[in-house]
């Protein structure tokens, strides 16, 4: 199938000016045109190479400046690149900014059809889905007075409203889902769903972690305008909150071990990162074993499973907690962590948490053993293992399918005379 | 340099598939809900409504009329008409090329939106004055008729002539929009030539009072032909000059070329300016 965004190798430049600049035609014709040049010029975005699938639900995360409105406008053809390519296939919709077109003098009537229509819809088509939006924005008998006399949030569901009635193959959202009330947000949500079951790509910007893990397929993470990690929303979200948190409690340096270009400096090497973490806990060793005490990397379905983690800790940490996370192909099949699970602890130096599991009754496949420390609120990872231990399942016969493969016979009763 | 998303091609992003048909009817619901959105905001704010884009010419020709009959007694007959005609041209010239220069830096949000065909701003603002044009139209027949015009079939014509004022005020205005985002005193400057362009219009005189030896230098001006053929029209005090028109037509195709031109050169960095 193809795909529904395509960007290769995008890049666009940023131009500062001096304050010298000539801003009117007065000062050009006092100054001459020397002053129109840019004083510095430097790379808004640059190296940017990733494709979506139809039907993902994507998510922007970075923090302030990283250049992710500058890519979605790109996305929405808004701007040039000044090189490489921006490809999308489909019609594109934008909730970059709702209230786009909206007049607070004119009715909510009123607002809509003009809102509706710079979205793409035609007036019939406007009218067809005029209840349909009114009931969704829950704006009543106000439809008939001023849009400067809604609330603000009556104001955001009307516009998030007439959004959600266009039909678009792709979708791109910036940091609108913060406003409105829960009840609301929900409302959005599902329809952010109900978009992504009829194969609409959406692109979301948001500072809310939480939300892109919960909503996202996929997540783009974006640092002074490169393309730092795009993959898993758990890796990448993960990597991020360990990241900024390093950053802003000025913890100890955040170590982050890429498989490939380990020594390039540049955040852009970190391409394939299994590896992430304030280090302030380590992970120093993961060991799979099976009944007999073996070290395995490949286990007969239905059998007992230890994993061993080791750890080692410089300074005292209080009540840290242990995750292991059993994925395959970006699936979570099982998740385990000691949150509420233990007793209250401080662990210094080395030692070894190791956890049981009775029988492990998942389907044959490939699978991968993920294994975190993490702060007692979950804010950042100390460090994280991903994708580093595979292990490999192997079942005989019938049940290759779903997830689990609990122990299982059949049994035949041929036709009985009753 | 490669970005597949042209701005030929956001047109039919934003309306999508269903055709050639489709898009047509969607352009024109567009143009039709973004021409009321101005004119209902045009209106809304004022008590009077729209009733104030009548009595502003109408107070204008007042005007004229004390200073150039009580005051100067200029002698020309038919006064009213001929003033009338040329104000309510000049005002949708005026009009669609002050609004025209905010037509881009306006619309901020819009410019922000994907898939949003820019184009469309400049000749959603003239289309706006031109329906002020429209709606005066009674009033002037009024004037005309106290006045004693006797309205033929060359009355036909009058459409035509609005179609090329039309073009001529949009190519000006794809100008005026593009300058104004790069250069915000375009419009301070556009006040200034178009009152400059006031006094050089032949509004409430004649260009056969002028001293023949400025006449070509003064017909550089498109809308000494454009007043001379409306009045030929609807006064039918004088035969139409073909001739004449063929400098404003030139000009309008000029610029809608030129103009158009440079707007798309510099539509792109609309973003990063605004």
């Amino acid at each position: 199938m193809k795909d529904a965004i395509v960007v290769e190798g995008l890049g666009k430049k940023f131009y500062h000016f001096s304050k010298e600049r000539p801003a009117t035609v007065l000062e050009m014709l006092a100054r001459g045109l020397p002053g129109l040049r840019a004083e510095r010029v430097f790379w808004g975005l640059r190296d940017i190479n990733f494709r979506i699938a139809p039907g993902q639900i994507v998510g922007m995360i970075g923090e302030n400046g990283a250049g992710k409105s500058t890519l979605l406008q790109l996305l929405g053809g808004v701007g040039r690149a000044d090189e490489g390519k921006v490809e999308v296939n489909g019609r594109i919709g934008g909730f970059l900014d709702l209230k786009a077109g909206l007049r607070p003098d004119l009715t909510g009537r009123e607002n809509i059809y003009i809102s509706g229509v710079i979205s793409g819809l035609t007036r019939r088509e406007v009218d067809e889905r005029f209840e349909a939006i009114v009931d969704f924005a829950e704006i009543g008998e106000f439809i008939e007075s001023p849009l400067r006399t809604y609330s603000t949030g009556m104001q955001m569901r009307l516009a998030f409203a007439v959004a959600a009635h266009t039909s678009p193959d792709i979708l791109l959202i910036d940091e609108v889902l913060a406003v409105g009330d829960e009840a609301f947000r929900r409302k959005c949500f599902d329809r952010l769903e109900k978009f992504k079951e009829e194969g609409v790509t959406i692109v979301i910007v948001s500072h809310q972690v939480n939300q892109v893990r919960e909503l996202c397929d996929e997540v783009l993470w974006l640092h002074n305008g490169h393309l730092v990690a795009h993959g898993d929303p758990e890796m990448v979200v993960g990597q991020y909150a360990t990241e900024m948190s390093a950053t802003k409690k000025r913890r100890l340096r955040s170590v982050v071990t890429a498989e490939e270009d380990a020594d390039d400096p540049t955040f852009r090497a970190k391409k394939k990162v299994h590896r992430f973490g304030t280090q302030e806990m380590e992970i120093t060793d993961v060991l799979l074993r099976d009944e007999t005490g073996a070290l395995v990397q490949s286990l007969p379905a239905g059998q007992p499973l230890t994993i061993e983690v080791a750890y080692q800790a410089p300074k005292p940490i209080t009540n840290p907690i242990f995750n292991v996370v059993i994925t395959r192909d970006r699936q979570v099949c099982c998740a385990v962590n000691t949150n509420g699970e233990t007793e209250s602890m401080a662990l210094s130096g080395n030692g070894r948490f190791t956890l049981e599991f009775d029988r492990l009754d998942l389907v044959k496949g490939l699978y991968h053993v993920d294994v975190g420390i993490h702060a007692p609120d979950w804010s950042h990872a100390y460090d994280y293992h991903w994708h580093l231990y595979p292990l490999q399942i192997t079942a005989d016969g019938s049940g290759h399918k779903g997830v689990l493969r609990p122990p299982f016979r059949w049994r035949l009763d041929p036709a009985q005379e009753l | 340099m490669n970005n597949r998303i042209s701005i030929g091609g956001r047109i039919a992003d934003v309306a999508g598939p269903g055709g050639w048909r489709r898009t047509l009817i969607y352009q024109r619901d567009l143009l039709r809900e973004l021409v009321l959105r101005e004119m209902r905001m045009q209106y809304k704010h004022s008590f009077m409504g729209f009733a104030w884009s009548l009595l502003n010419p109408l107070m204008h020709l007042l005007v004229f009329y004390f200073i150039f009959r009580v005051v100067l007694t200029l002698d020309m007959q038919r006064f009213s008409s001929h003033v009338f005609i040329g104000l309510l041209s000049w005002e949708w010239l005026q009009g669609g090329l002050t609004q025209a220069a905010n037509a881009i830096t306006g619309n901020r949000e819009l410019v922000r939106r994907p898939g949003f065909n820019l184009a469309i701003l400049p000749i959603v603002t003239n289309i706006t004055r031109m329906m002020d044009f429209i709606f005066s139209l009674p009033v002037l027949m009024v004037i005309l008729l106290i006045e004693h015009a006797h309205f033929g079939p060359r009355l036909l014509l009058l459409p035509f002539l609005m179609a090329l004022q039309f073009l001529l005020i949009l190519g000006f205005s794809y100008l005026v929009a593009s300058t104004n985002v790069l250069f915000r005193d375009t419009q301070h400057l556009l006040a200034v030539i178009l009152r400059l362009f006031f006094f050089l219009t032949p509004i409430f005189y004649e260009a056969s009072m002028l001293p023949d030896r400025y006449g070509s230098l003064y017909r550089i001006n498109p809308m000494v032909a454009m007043v001379e053929a409306y009045r030929a029209v609807l006064m039918g005090d004088r035969p139409l000059n073909w001739g004449s028109l063929l400098w404003p037509a030139l000009l309008a195709i000029f610029m809608c070329v030129t103009g158009y031109a440079i707007f798309r050169r510099v539509n792109y960095r609309f973003v990063e300016e605004l």
